[in-house]
């Protein structure tokens, strides 16, 4: 378990580097969410994303993200929101220990 | 459109403007973009040649002593002919 | 008033990074455009264009790598971007050099550019 000094105030993790799969569970524990393999899915992708293109994405293009990568059925925001439910752009990327998306509202 | 142009003479943003300028446009000088009005400077030749309306705002021409040597083309407009022009055209390139 | 242009913002980015944060706030606006969905272009002009050199490498100078976001642009549907052909002769890039969907203007296209925006914000 990491302190509450390795988050900011609104929970993202400050070090990126400092993120373990254990992380990620803590992380999702605060938001109400148990990981399940299609959570994990979405979060390596996510991980990918911030390699790729050295940002967290907005809802749109993570959407987009998914679909490239996932296919069809997974690459809608109704799927994301029922595993990230409220604003999953912000909560996946929070989880996967990545910055706050920048274009995020 | 009208432009606005706010950097000292000789900085790329003149050449950039200049290289969009067209007879329809209006445009300002802006802070030490007023320098490029001086009449003894080679600035605002290749400005007058677009054939737009020339216009520089008073206060930063005042402030930079530059009011009594403008070259002939340019008119002094204040913070009302400022927004005057907005009003004239539809876009806005700001260049600095 | 003069003829209001067909629609849509165009972002023109003039400034190289990363001396100034002017080239981030620039793509920013444009990815915040395109978030809202609504219809938006980005022109790199004169010094702009070297934002697109593509070996940058940031991570000793904390911050962003900004061509890896620039080539996030086809998720935001940004399909293409405008490059300003003598900017970009004059910083040496080539075609390969160019994120996918690039399209060169050259001078006369250029006025044409922005004379088909609406709205045009330049950084």
């Amino acid at each position: 378990m990491l302190p509450a000094t390795a988050f900011t105030p609104e929970g993202f993790l400050k070090d990126l580097s400092a993120w373990t799969p254990a992380v990620a569970e803590q992380l999702a524990a605060a938001e109400g969410i148990a990981l399940t393999t299609a959570h994990w899915e979405v979060l390596h992708l996510l991980r990918d994303y911030y390699q790729q293109f050295d940002s967290s994405p907005a809802m749109r293009p993570l959407v987009k993200w998914v679909r490239i990568n996932l296919g069809e059925d997974c690459g809608r925001s109704v799927y994301l929101l029922s595993l990230f439910p409220g604003s999953p752009a912000k909560i996946a990327s929070k989880i996967a220990g990545l910055p706050k998306p920048d274009n995020c509202l | 459109m009208l432009h606005t142009l706010n950097c000292s003479p000789g900085h790329p943003a003149v050449q950039d403007c200049i290289a969009l300028l067209q007879q329809e446009d209006a445009l300002l000088l802006l802070g030490d973009g007023v320098y490029i009005a001086l009449e003894n400077s080679q600035g605002w030749q290749a400005l007058q040649a677009s054939g737009a309306t020339l216009h520089a705002l008073e206060a930063d021409a005042r402030a930079a002593g530059v009011q009594h040597r403008l070259a002939p083309c340019f008119t002094l407009v204040d913070d009302a002919g400022f927004v005057a022009l907005s009003e004239l055209h539809a876009q806005h390139m700001a260049w600095y | 008033m003069k003829a209001a242009a067909q629609g849509g913002v165009l972002v023109v980015t003039r400034h190289p990074q990363p001396g100034r944060s002017l080239a981030r706030s620039a793509l920013d606006t444009a990815l915040a455009t395109a978030a809202f969905e609504q219809p938006v272009n980005l022109l790199f002009l004169g010094a702009g264009v070297l934002q697109l050199l593509p070996e940058q490498d940031s991570s000793d100078v904390g911050v962003r790598n900004l061509r890896k976001v620039i080539d996030s642009m086809p998720l935001y549907d940004m399909e293409h971007c405008y490059v300003d052909a003598e900017g970009a002769a004059r910083a040496g890039l080539t075609a390969t050099d160019l994120p996918p969907g690039a399209i060169l203007v050259d001078h006369t296209a250029l006025r044409a550019l922005f004379d088909s925006h609406r709205h045009v914000l330049g950084f």
